[in-house]
């Protein structure tokens, strides 16, 4: 699968793009949700990793918009961020999934299964 | 100069006639005064030595009279003493009459405690006469130290309280990192246990997960420094790196985006500070800051520093709304916050450290437009430098 990850950390974007290619995505990083409106759309089999709190246009507003388009990817939201504040951020919006920080892989194959032959992480 | 020696009629004396009603009257003052009260002659012996003596030295009236004065003193003072009162007596230099200082004194039991003392003089025709009323100053010192303690405990309350305030924002900070590291150990151990050949890069993820398990530690460092309570203390010290470090430490998870415009002044002269303390006071002016600042669409706030009058002057400006006239009043009065979190000690704890430096905090409140902006005034550290500790 295609994952288009949306985070303005760079270690936690560093990190998230090379264990999702160790379970088989092909992954496209974006800092903020700007540089990802001038990309190519992302497509309905792709999904988009979206960190709630980003600088500039915000998490939610990106969420929205993902998931108003004609034929929207898998939106997973990402955040460290207190359950009021997601509460707050999200209202009305449901995205595929939500997956609190700290992180780990298999909370990540939870929403995004592996596509890599071994399957399910180690 | 002659030598005394104790009249037949001096007060402490037994009298061999009834004391006329003057004496009567003396004695009864002398007693009944609060404050110790010694009346000594050109040579330092002790012709009066009232109850209050009494009680502060240990020692009752009879065995002290006609002995040095200085055995109520500590020996550094005692060695000084004669030279003190023979030099006044040569030269008329007043020192300590009609003056008054600090002084100690010497519990019989060996106490040594500290003492207001005033001296007077009066010339008698028995010779020239010293009168010394003394005042114990422990109970003065003890409530200044419990002051000064109780200040102390108020002063780090605001930080834990700041710290708790900012609690969720320093969470999520720390997620950061921790996730980070996490993905990076178990990209290896996923890579490993299937056999994939990762010679070539483990090195440079191990480096990378090394890099935020540092970074994690540094925000906890940050944390533990400002909270952990210390006693005051008093550093020679550039004034900018501080405001820096605070202003990262606001900064920690922030959820506002705002800019921030950062200018410093140059050739600033160092101040003598608590680094903490006033770390203390930027990280409550950043805040509120970007709190008044957060409503309006482009939220920034600048941070100046400059040199003024023999000191440093660090302005807090924010483009929010300025504070409403009605607020202003109460604006640096403890627990008069209209904020919904928080105690309300931010702004009174902020100026007293301020002027606990020898410099205040001041506001230009704004409004009609303007937002608000907080001055932070500290005078130059003296010349010489007094690093310490």
């Amino acid at each position: 699968m295609r994952v288009h990850v949306v985070e303005d950390d760079a270690g936690v974007s560093d990190s998230l793009a090379l264990i999702l290619r160790n379970i088989g995505h092909t992954v496209i990083s974006y800092p903020d949700a700007e540089s990802l409106f001038r990309a190519p759309l992302p497509q309905a089999r792709d999904a988009v990793i979206v960190d709630l709190s980003l600088p500039g246009i915000s998490g939610a507003h990106l969420v929205r918009w993902l998931l108003n388009l004609a034929a929207p990817p898998r939106v997973v939201v990402i955040t460290g961020q207190s359950q009021g504040f997601i509460d707050h951020q999200l209202r009305g919006l449901v995205p595929t999934g939500l997956v609190r920080k700290p992180l780990d892989v298999d909370a990540i194959t939870r929403v995004l299964p592996a596509e890599d032959a071994a399957g399910s992480p180690a | 100069m002659r030598d005394f020696a104790p009249s037949p009629d001096a007060p402490a004396s037994p009298a061999p006639h009834p004391p006329t009603v003057s004496e009567a009257r003396l004695l009864s003052v002398l007693d009944t005064a609060a404050d110790g009260i010694i009346v000594i002659d050109e040579h330092a012996r002790i012709l009066i030595f009232n109850k209050a003596c009494e009680r502060m030295f240990g020692v009752p009236a009879a065995e002290v009279v006609g002995k040095n004065v200085k055995l109520v003193m500590p020996t550094e003072y005692a060695r000084e003493h004669d030279a003190y009162v023979g030099s006044y007596i040569r030269t008329g230099v007043k020192k300590i009459i009609g003056i008054g200082r600090e002084v100690q004194g010497r519990h019989a039991d060996g106490t040594v405690f500290p003492l207001e003392l005033s001296v007077g003089e009066a010339a008698t025709p028995d010779g020239r006469q010293f009168i010394g009323i003394l005042r114990d100053l422990r109970p003065r010192k003890e409530s200044e130290q419990r002051l000064a303690d109780l200040q102390g405990e108020l002063v780090h309350l605001a930080r834990v309280s700041a710290i708790d305030e900012m609690g969720a924002a320093i969470a999520h900070e720390l997620n950061q990192p921790l996730t980070a590291l996490m993905l990076y150990l178990q990209a290896i151990r996923r890579a490993h246990s299937r056999g994939v050949d990762i010679v070539t890069v483990v090195g440079d993820i191990l480096d990378k997960a090394a890099g935020e398990a540092e970074r994690a530690g540094h925000i906890i460092q940050r944390m533990r420094q400002f909270v952990e309570k210390r006693d005051p203390e008093r550093h020679v010290r550039a004034l900018d790196p501080l405001i820096d470090e605070a202003i990262d430490l606001t900064l920690l998870g922030q959820r506002h985006r705002i800019r921030i415009d950062r200018q410093q002044g140059e050739n600033l002269p160092p101040v003598s500070v608590d680094p903490v303390q006033v770390q203390q006071i930027v990280v409550n002016l950043v805040r509120n800051a970007i709190e008044a600042a957060s409503g309006v669409a482009d939220p920034a706030i600048q941070i100046r520093t400059r040199a003024d009058d023999g000191g440093v002057v660090l302005e807090v400006q924010d483009n929010g709304p300025g504070i409403a006239p009605e607020a202003l009043p109460k604006l640096f009065e403890a627990f008069a916050s209209s904020k919904r979190r928080g105690m309300g000690l931010g702004l009174a704890i902020s100026r007293t450290i301020a002027q606990n430096h020898g410099g205040d905090l001041v506001v230009e409140p704004g409004g009609k437009g303007r937002g608000a902006c907080f001055s932070l005034i500290l005078p130059a550290a003296a010349a010489v430098p007094d690093e310490v500790g």
